[in-house]
């Protein structure tokens, strides 16, 4: 008797529980969000930077991580689905649009994917968002800058970075800046001394976008482009190129490049010992661990727009906590781009929580009205939220500058916004050696 | 002035060019085999002589040597343990086993070395130039062209002036009658294969001086060896050496041109279109390439 009433008391016991408690059952749930980056080819480095930053971020979430002081921290998954935890599911693309495409629909329609993220190039974005948008599948973009990504009116896009646009008008800022003495440490310089600039951008989706928007912001800030031209990222020899932005003269030089012509640009414009005052590259290749590993003091001056720099841990905690994880498991820091990739996991995780389910009409509310607050981000962003296109409107980019540090090596420090300057600027470019 | 420059530069990278295709069109010349692999001997030979430089400190200007004796044994390897079993099977096995040999060592290279850009530098010319006059050389260009025209001399004086050259030349005119002539056909491939592994290694040995080693840097200096090939006439030296000369020459002139006459149409992003349109048309004109004999 008593045997039995127990045996009948825990059945009971067990099938509330059951019933009180789905969640309790369904802990080790996981939600699947396919992520696609350039793993091989010619991008192959950046995209396992990329995946290593955004695995990172996901085991923060899933795993708990007690020094971080960021709530999602804390979860060990995300509490609103019972503790579920984020699976990402990698995808290589090379860099290749239509292989993006046919890889977001195998995520979509065989890998079941709740969302997507990625996909780093601009073009492979273009194509895997129309996707995403075809099946209504959301897709938070975290490091595509092209500017008419988020002006498509697409209903399942969002993107987390500021675009190319925010980026060059911060550009033409500095310029604007350097002529009225707002630069630390350098004396207003006379306009018509800047007045030339030139550019070389790669000529796919990004960098044709880039030289169509600096073109129009110099012509809004006044200044005159003596020479522009695209070529191709992948092309054995930029011998030609260089020598056509050496002979235009140009006060400065601005850049749209890749990791490898970017080493293959810079090296060869050594080799002709080209001049000139100010040398800006629109972030990509120019603020890559690897950039500066390989080039070294040779890149003394050089400046580059980026969205982090690991100064910036000294004046936001949070970041430098990320980092520390980050650099403990591979030895780098965290860069403009693969911090961009924590953003991309964490708005994920910010709104899977918010949605409570993996419903995409649920996610596509949670995502309009997503507040994920300043002090939450690795990025000395504002916030991200989101505007009606899809666009991140809390985000800001920075300048920063590679100086030659007393060892010999080069360290790259914060010189736009003004506010955040962390060294005094370089001016003229000195030149190579 | 800004031709001349052009015209210049155009050679020096034209020399490089031709060097990089002088293996491939030797190995074809011989065997009628395109070594699809060709593109990762080079990367091979970049990385043999980053790795002497990182580990050993070695100058990679003296560690060329290494890069020839990697690019031989790689040529001689992929022959006795690889292309020999092909020649059994129909042409599109070599087609496709060169392919496969391709994928093989840019992912076993990805697997070693990882997908990282490596440059080397510090040595005795990287990064230096030379100023002549007007002219600003890059020393590291400059030493490539010297060392493709020492090639070039000797692949020819060994073709053209030795036993062992004419047996080759023999080999690759008529393999049956060669062998019933009591040449070992089977040696010359493999000396085909050595010579097409051991230049390409050393391009690619010069080469990493001012270009970055990837695991898949082969690629793109491939595609202009193949271009170059076929210009110049498949399996012919002379050819392989002047069609490199074109297309380094046309890739640097083109955007000139359109500089001097302000047209940004004829830009530099352009200049590789420029260079197959030629190949194209030569391809249309004169099938054999400029130089070519075989059919």
């Amino acid at each position: 008797m008593k045997i039995r009433s127990a045996a009948v008391f825990s059945l009971v016991l067990f099938l509330s529980l059951l019933i009180a408690s789905p969640a309790a059952f369904s802990a080790e749930k996981e939600i699947k969000i396919g992520v696609l980056y350039p793993l091989s080819g010619a991008l192959a480095t950046i995209g396992r930077d990329l995946q290593r930053a955004a695995e990172v971020t996901a085991d923060i979430i899933n795993n708990k991580a007690p020094g971080v002081d960021i709530p999602m921290a804390q979860w060990g998954g995300i509490p609103n689905l019972g503790g579920a935890k984020i699976k990402l599911i990698f995808k290589d693309h090379r860099g290749e649009p239509d292989r993006g495409a046919d890889l977001a629909k195998s995520l979509i329609l065989d890998d079941k994917v709740v969302g997507l993220m990625g996909a780093y190039n601009s073009a492979v974005t273009k194509t895997v968002s129309a996707v995403a948008e075809r099946y209504g599948i959301p897709m938070i973009n975290d490091s595509s800058t092209s500017p008419d990504l988020t002006e498509r009116g697409f209903k399942w896009f969002w993107r987390t970075t500021p675009h190319d646009n925010y980026f060059n008008r911060d550009l033409f800022e500095l310029l604007k800046g350097l002529t009225e003495g707002k630069v630390k440490g350098v004396k207003a310089v006379p306009k018509k001394n800047l007045q030339n600039l030139a550019y070389a951008c790669e000529n796919t989706e990004w960098g044709s976008s880039v030289a169509k928007s600096i073109e129009g912001y110099a012509k809004e800030y006044g200044f005159t482009i003596t020479k522009g031209l695209l070529y191709n990222a992948n092309a054995p020899d930029l011998t030609s190129e260089a020598k056509a932005l050496v002979a235009a003269k140009p006060d400065a030089m601005l850049f749209a490049a890749y990791l490898s012509d970017s080493l293959l640009m810079i090296r060869t414009l050594k080799g002709m010992k080209a001049q000139t005052k100010f040398f800006w590259g629109q972030d990509a290749g120019f603020e890559m661990a690897d950039f500066a590993k390989t080039l070294g003091a040779d890149i003394n001056g050089v400046l580059t727009r980026t969205v982090f720099i690991d100064k910036i841990t000294k004046v936001k905690k949070v970041a430098g906590q990320v980092n520390a994880i980050y650099k403990a498991k591979y030895g780098d820091d965290l860069t403009g781009a693969t911090a961009r990739s924590v953003v991309g996991v964490q708005a994920w995780a910010y709104v899977l929580n918010k949605a409570a389910s993996t419903d995409p009409k649920a996610i596509q509310k949670a995502c309009n009205e997503i507040n994920i607050p300043a002090d939450e981000l690795v990025m000395p962003w504002a916030g991200v939220k989101f505007d009606a296109k899809g666009q991140n409107v809390l985000g800001r980019g920075l300048i920063g500058q590679y100086q030659k540090t007393t060892d010999g090596k080069v360290s790259l420090e914060i010189v736009y916004p003004f506010d955040l300057a962390t060294a005094n600027f370089i001016y003229p470019f000195p030149g190579w050696k | 002035m800004l031709i001349a420059d052009a015209l210049l530069q155009g050679i020096l990278m034209g020399l490089l060019f031709a060097l990089v295709s002088l293996g491939l069109t030797v190995i074809f010349g011989v065997m009628d085999i395109v070594n699809f692999a060709h593109g990762e001997f080079l990367m091979l030979g970049m990385y043999s002589v980053y790795w002497a430089n990182f580990f050993f400190h070695i100058d990679p200007l003296i560690a060329l040597p290494v890069s020839a004796v990697v690019g031989v044994l790689l040529g001689l390897a992929s022959y006795y343990w690889f292309i020999k079993y092909l020649l059994r099977g129909p042409a599109i096995a070599q087609l496709f086993g060169t392919f496969g040999l391709m994928l093989f060592l840019q992912y076993f290279a990805m697997f070693l070395f990882s997908a990282d850009y490596r440059m080397i530098d510090k040595g005795i010319l990287v990064g230096k130039s030379l100023s002549v006059g007007p002219f600003i050389f890059d020393w590291t260009k400059l030493a490539a062209g010297i060392l493709s025209l020492v090639a070039f001399a000797v692949v020819y004086y060994f073709l053209h002036k030795t036993k062992t050259g004419k047996a080759l030349q023999a080999t690759s005119l008529n393999k049956e009658a060669a062998s019933y002539m009591g040449i070992r056909t089977d040696r010359m491939n493999a000396i085909a294969w050595a010579i097409g592994g051991g230049t390409v290694g050393m391009a690619g040995g010069m080469l990493v001086n001012f270009y970055y080693a990837y695991p898949m840097v082969g690629i793109l200096f491939v595609m202009i060896a193949f271009a170059c090939v076929a210009l110049g006439g498949f399996g012919s030296i002379k050819g392989v050496f002047f069609a490199g000369l074109l297309i380094g020459i046309l890739e640097m002139i083109f955007p000139v041109f359109g500089h001097l006459i302000g047209s940004d149409f004829l830009g530099p992003h352009f200049k590789f279109t420029i260079v197959y349109l030629a190949y194209f048309i030569i391809v249309v004109v004169r099938p054999q390439g400029l130089f070519g004999w075989k059919n």
